[in-house]
C-alpha cells in the first residue's frame, strides 16, 4: 500500500513526489506520458507579464503579492509568496544535487531576461547555469549556429537583439563539426556533443570566430548526458562566457531537467509507471480508495493509496479534454471544472491576444490546502489534492508562469499531504 | 504614373480569370491580369477541391452535368499533375430513401457520365470507414483537384504565352472614357498594394472575372451586377478518412460530400447567403452541422481530428431584365455591358464551378475575339500546362522522393514534407509576399500541427536568404511552378536574391502567419487539435516570446534593459 499516488509525471508531479518521498512517504507516480518539459525552454518562468496589464514584471514575487490580492483564487494566491519562495529554494536544491544547478539574476528576486529562439527577451526567474550568461544587458553577444540546422537561426536572433539595443552579431559553423547524420534533431546534436572530441573541435572553431569582449551564445545542444563537462570544457577552452539559447523542441534543457528529476525519484525509491492512463476510480466514505489504469488486457490495473495527488496538467497535458459538442472534462477523475466559459467565449480573435483566451483559465478549483472542491467549496474527496497546470484561475502561458505554478503548487500540495499523513511529526524538507 | 497597354485586361486571379488570360494569350492577344491578393485567394482556393464528374448535377441541372464530364476529361489531360484520380461514390444512406437513386443513375446515363452500381460490400472493402448501413453505391469518375497548383500552372502557361500577371494589384476603378465612338470602358486604374503606387492599364476590352467581388468592380463604373455571395464552410480532417470522393446520393445539400485532398479529407459544405463576400465568419452551429451530416457518410468523423475550417463564397448571380445576352448555358453568366448597359468595352463573367473554368474562359475569349476581330480558335483543351508532363498526382510522391533522396534533414514542414529547397525556390520563383502565399505554393503549415514548427523555420530561412542576398527584396519572380511540388527535383537557388516576402520583415511575417492560421483554427478547436494549439501557444509565447518582439510597440521587455 502506497502512502501517496501521484497522477502525472510533469514538473508538479515529480517535485511533489520527491518532496513527499523525502518526508518519508511511500510514493508511486503513474502517468500517461511525459510532462511538458521537453517542449519548454528549460527555465523556471514564475511571472513574466502582469496578467491584467500585460506590462513586464521585474520582481515576480512582489508582483505576485499584488496579483494575489487582485485574484484570490489564483494558484499563487492559494500557495502564498512564502511557500512559493520556499518551493523555489527546494527546486534549486534538488536541481543542484542532480548536477544541473539553476540560479537567478545577480540581483536576487529579479527576473532574468534571456534571448529566445527569435531573439526576443524572455522573462525567467531561474535558469540553468548554461543559460545564465545570456542575460541581456552586458557584453556583446556572438550568436553562433550550425549551417543547415533547422531549429535555430542565429541571424534572426542577433537582428532582434540589435533591434532591442543590444550589441549582437551572428555566425554559423558547419554542421559537420558536430554530426554527419543527414537528419539530426536537437537531441542527436546534443548526444554528439557529449563526445569530448566533438566539443573540442567546436571550441576551436568558435575560438576562430571570437572577437575581444564578446560572449558566445550557442543553440541549447551542448551535451545531454555529459552536459556539465561539455559546457565547462568549452568555457575553459574559450576563456569567455558561453551560454545556450533554447531551440524548437525537442528541448535539450527540458530533457536534462526531466532526467535529473527522474534520477531523484529513482534514488528516493519512488515507483514510476508510464503509459498508465487513469480510466476509473474507486471511492468509499468520501475518500478515494483506488484509481484504475488501462492495460493491454481488458482488466484494468488498480492503484490503491492513502492519498492521491492529481497533477495531470491542463489542456496541454490532457488533464483536461474536450469534444466537438463543446463538452470539457477533467480526464482522470471527472472532477468538476471551474471558470469554464460558454462555448462562444472560449477564444479571443487574435492568437497572440495579450489578454489570453478565456478557456485556458478553466480547471480544477482547489481550497487553500490544494484539495479539489465542488461548486459549494467542499472537498470532493478527503484524501485528494491537485497541483500544476490542472488548476483553475490562471493562464500560465499568458502570465509566463508555467514552471512557477508547477513548482509552487506541487511542493505546497506535497507538504499538505505530508502534514495530513503525519500530523504528529514536524515536517521539514 | 505608369501606363500599360493591352488588348485584354482581366480582373481577378482565380481559376476563371487565369483561364481567360491563358486562352487569350494562346490566341495571340496581349493580356494583363490583375489580382488584388495572391492567386487563388478567393473562391478558387476556398472550395472542397472536387473535380466534378457531373454526378452532383445530373438530376438537378443536366446541362451542367454534361459540361462537367466533358471538362473533367479535358482537365485530366491539360492539368494532369493537379488532378488525383480518386474516383467517386454516390452512396444511399438510410435517410436517402425514395426514387432519387434510380433517377440519378438514369440522369448520369443521359448526361454521358460513367456510373456503375457496385456491391455495398465492395464499396466497404475499398472504403472501410463508410457507414455500413448504406444500401446502394454508384461509382463515378469524380476526382480531387489541387486548385492552388492548377492556378499557378495556368498562370505559368499564360505567362509563357505572353500574358502579364500582376498579383497584389487592386482595381481602384474602371476607366470610362468618352471618345469618337461613344463612351466605353478603356481599362482600369490599379494600385500596386505592395509598393503603394498606382498605375493605369489601358485595354481594348476589360473582363471582369472577380467572382463574388464582380459586383464591386462593376460598381466602380456605376454599373449594377447583382452578385449574392453564398458562403459555404468546409472542414479538413487530420488524415484521409477516405480515399474516394464520397457523395450522398440525394439532391445536393449541406454536409453531403467528403473529398480526399493530399494528406487530408475535406468535409463540405454549407450554403448561406451573406451580404459581404469578405464575411467569412464560421459559426459553431455550421461546424456542428457538418460534423453531424458528414458522420452519416463516415461515422468515425465524430472522433476525427479536425485541423482546419474555412469558408468560401460562391458567386450567385441574380438576373436582371436586360440579360438577353446571357450565354447559352445556365451554369454561368456572361454579361456584355455593351448590350446590357450601353457601355462597350467590358464583359463580366460570373458563376460556374472550378471544374468548368476552362470552358467559361473559352466562352469569354470567344466573345472577346468576336469584338476584337480575332479569328483564332481556342486551343486550351489540347494544350497541357507546364507540369502536366509530371503525370497524375499521387499522394505518396513527396514521401517517396524524401525517402529516396534521404531529405529528412531538409524538411521545413514535416506534416506536408516541404524541404528547404522547395521553400527557397518558391520564395524567389513566385511573387510571394507572405508565408500564406508560400502555403498556397507548397502546402506549408497545412498539416496537423498548423504551423507549430514550420512558421519559425520558414521565417528563419527566409531571413537567412535576405541576409545572404546582395540586394534588397524585390517583387519576386514570375510564375515558375512546374516542379514546385517535388522535394527531389527542386533546386536550391543560389544566394543572391532576397525573397519578396522579407520586405515586411521577419517579425511581421511570423506573426502574420500565426494569426492567419488561428483564423481557421478557433472554430474547430476541441480535443487533440485544441491540445495542439495550446502547444503552439507554449512554443510561440513561452519559448519564443513572439508577442514581445522588440519592434512591435508592445513594451517589448528587452527595451527596458
Amino acid at each position: 500500500m502506497f502512502d501517496l499516488t501521484v497522477i502525472g509525471a510533469g514538473l508538479a508531479g515529480m517535485l511533489a513526489a520527491c518532496n513527499a518521498a523525502k518526508a518519508g512517504l511511500k510514493v508511486k507516480v503513474i502517468a500517461q506520458g511525459l510532462g511538458a518539459l521537453h517542449w519548454s525552454a528549460g527555465t523556471v518562468d514564475v511571472l513574466g507579464y502582469d496578467p491584467a496589464t500585460g506590462t513586464p514584471v521585474s520582481h515576480p514575487l512582489q508582483a505576485i503579492e499584488a496579483l494575489s490580492a487582485a485574484q484570490p483564487a489564483h494558484p499563487y494566491a492559494l500557495a502564498g509568496t512564502q511557500a512559493l519562495a520556499a518551493a523555489l529554494d527546494e527546486f534549486q536544491a534538488l536541481a543542484a544535487e542532480a548536477g544541473l544547478p539553476y540560479a537567478g539574476a545577480a540581483t536576487a528576486g529579479e527576473n532574468l531576461w534571456l534571448p529566445s529562439p527569435l531573439g526576443a527577451a524572455r522573462p525567467a526567474l531561474l535558469a540553468p547555469k548554461a543559460q545564465l550568461a545570456g542575460a541581456l544587458a552586458g557584453a556583446p553577444l556572438l550568436i553562433v549556429g550550425l549551417q543547415g540546422m533547422r531549429d535555430f537561426f542565429p541571424e534572426l536572433i542577433a537582428e532582434n537583439l540589435r533591434r532591442a539595443g543590444h550589441q549582437a552579431r551572428a555566425a554559423s559553423l558547419p554542421l559537420e563539426l558536430v554530426t554527419t547524420r543527414r537528419d539530426s534533431n536537437n537531441v542527436h546534436l546534443a548526444l554528439a556533443l557529449d563526445d569530448p572530441a566533438r566539443h573540442a573541435a567546436l571550441g576551436d572553431a568558435l575560438a576562430a570566430l571570437l572577437q575581444p569582449g564578446e560572449r558566445i551564445g550557442l543553440p541549447a545542444i551542448v551535451g545531454l548526458k555529459e552536459h556539465a563537462a561539455a559546457l565547462a570544457e568549452l568555457r575553459a577552452r574559450l576563456g569567455v562566457p558561453v551560454f545556450e539559447v533554447p531551440t524548437l523542441p525537442p528541448s535539450v534543457p527540458g530533457l536534462r531537467l526531466n532526467a535529473a528529476l527522474r534520477g531523484h525519484l529513482q534514488r528516493l525509491g519512488v515507483r514510476l509507471e508510464l503509459n498508465a492512463e487513469v480510466t476509473g476510480l474507486h471511492a468509499a466514505g468520501g475518500r478515494l480508495t483506488a484509481v484504475e489504469t488501462a492495460t493491454s488486457s481488458t482488466r484494468p490495473r488498480r492503484h490503491e493509496a492513502h492519498s492521491f495527488l492529481l497533477a495531470t496538467g491542463g489542456l496541454l497535458g490532457r488533464g483536461i479534454d474536450s469534444d466537438h459538442a463543446g463538452r470539457v472534462w477533467e480526464t482522470a477523475l471527472n472532477l468538476p471544472l471551474a471558470a469554464l466559459p460558454e462555448r462562444t467565449a472560449w477564444f479571443r480573435p487574435g492568437f497572440l491576444d495579450p489578454a489570453g483566451h478565456p478557456l485556458f483559465r478553466s480547471g480544477v478549483a482547489v481550497d487553500r490546502h490544494f484539495q479539489p472542491v465542488d461548486e459549494a467549496g467542499a472537498p470532493v474527496y478527503a484524501n485528494l489534492w491537485a497541483a500544476g497546470g490542472i488548476l483553475a484561475h490562471a493562464d500560465p502561458v499568458q502570465e509566463r508562469s508555467l514552471e512557477g505554478i508547477a513548482i509552487a503548487t506541487g511542493i505546497a500540495a506535497a507538504r499538505e499531504i505530508v502534514a495530513t499523513r503525519r500530523p504528529d511529526e514536524e515536517v521539514t524538507s | 504614373m505608369n501606363h500599360i497597354q493591352a488588348d485584354i485586361l482581366v480582373i481577378g486571379g482565380g481559376a476563371t480569370g487565369l483561364g481567360i488570360a491563358w486562352d487569350a494569350a494562346l490566341r495571340g492577344l496581349r493580356v494583363v491580369l490583375v489580382e488584388k491578393h495572391d492567386l487563388a485567394t478567393g473562391t478558387t482556393g476556398r472550395f472542397h477541391g472536387l473535380l466534378h464528374s457531373g454526378g452532383r448535377y445530373a438530376v438537378k441541372d443536366p446541362q451542367s452535368a454534361v459540361e462537367c464530364i466533358a471538362e473533367n476529361r479535358i482537365l485530366r489531360r491539360t492539368h494532369s499533375h493537379c488532378i488525383e484520380d480518386t474516383g467517386g461514390f454516390f452512396v444511399v444512406t438510410p435517410e436517402d430513401e425514395g426514387e432519387y437513386p434510380d433517377a440519378f443513375r438514369a440522369a448520369c446515363a443521359k448526361a454521358g457520365i460513367p456510373c456503375d452500381e457496385i456491391p455495398v460490400a465492395e464499396a466497404l472493402r475499398r472504403e472501410p470507414r463508410l457507414n455500413p448501413r448504406i444500401s446502394r453505391v454508384f461509382e463515378v469518375p469524380d476526382g480531387g483537384a489541387d486548385s492552388f497548383l492548377a492556378a499557378h500552372a495556368t498562370a505559368q502557361a499564360a505567362t509563357q504565352a505572353g500574358a502579364r500577371i500582376l498579383v497584389y494589384h487592386e482595381v481602384l476603378r474602371l476607366l470610362v472614357e468618352a471618345g469618337g465612338s461613344g463612351t466605353r470602358v478603356t481599362g482600369a486604374r490599379v494600385r500596386d498594394v505592395a509598393r503603394g503606387e498606382e498605375l493605369e492599364v489601358h485595354a481594348a476590352l476589360t473582363v471582369n472575372a472577380a467572382g463574388a467581388w464582380a459586383g464591386r468592380v462593376a460598381a466602380t463604373a456605376g454599373l449594377e451586377v447583382n452578385v449574392i455571395p453564398g458562403k459555404g464552410i468546409m472542414l479538413a480532417t487530420s488524415q484521409r478518412i477516405v480515399h474516394t470522393v464520397i457523395n450522398r446520393c440525394r439532391m445536393p445539400g449541406d454536409g453531403d460530400i467528403i473529398v480526399p485532398a493530399h494528406t487530408v479529407a475535406v468535409v463540405g459544405t454549407t450554403d448561406r447567403h451573406v451580404s459581404d463576400p469578405d464575411e467569412l465568419t464560421i459559426e459553431p452551429w455550421e461546424v456542428s452541422l457538418l460534423m453531424a451530416e458528414g458522420a452519416k457518410l463516415v461515422p468515425s468523423l465524430d472522433r476525427a481530428r479536425i485541423v482546419r475550417a474555412w469558408a468560401g463564397v460562391r458567386p450567385l448571380y441574380q438576373q436582371r431584365q436586360c440579360d438577353a445576352t446571357r450565354d447559352a448555358t445556365r451554369a454561368f453568366a456572361l454579361l456584355d455591358h455593351a448590350s446590357c448597359d450601353d457601355l462597350p468595352g467590358l464583359l463580366t463573367i460570373i458563376g460556374g464551378k472550378w471544374t468548368t473554368f476552362r470552358l467559361m474562359a473559352e466562352k469569354v475569349v470567344d466573345r472577346a475575339c468576336e469584338q476584337l476581330g480575332v479569328t483564332k480558335p481556342c486551343r486550351t483543351a489540347e494544350t497541357p500546362v507546364p507540369g502536366a508532363e509530371q503525370g497524375r498526382y499521387w499522394l505518396g510522391h513527396r514521401l517517396h522522393e524524401v525517402e529516396e533522396q534521404a531529405l529528412q534533414g531538409q524538411l521545413v514542414c514535416e506534416c506536408e514534407l516541404v524541404t528547404r529547397a522547395m521553400l527557397e525556390h518558391a520564395a524567389l520563383a513566385n511573387p510571394t509576399h507572405s508565408l500564406d502565399d508560400l502555403r498556397r505554393d507548397l502546402r506549408l503549415g497545412m498539416g496537423p500541427c498548423q504551423g507549430a514548427f514550420c512558421t519559425y523555420r520558414a521565417v528563419g530561412m527566409l531571413h537567412e536568404m535576405a541576409m545572404r542576398a546582395s540586394a534588397a527584396p524585390g517583387d519576386g519572380g514570375a510564375w515558375d511552378v512546374a516542379t514546385m511540388s517535388s522535394p527531389a527535383q527542386t533546386p536550391r537557388p543560389a544566394a543572391g536574391a532576397a525573397p519578396a516576402a522579407m520586405r515586411q520583415g521577419a517579425n511581421p511575417l511570423l506573426r502574420g502567419f500565426l494569426e492567419e492560421r488561428w483564423r481557421g483554427l478557433w472554430p474547430i478547436l476541441w480535443g487533440a487539435q485544441l491540445r495542439q494549439e495550446r502547444l503552439n501557444q507554449v512554443l510561440y509565447q513561452c519559448l519564443m516570446n513572439a508577442d514581445h518582439l522588440p519592434d512591435d510597440g508592445q513594451g517589448g521587455a528587452g527595451c527596458s534593459i
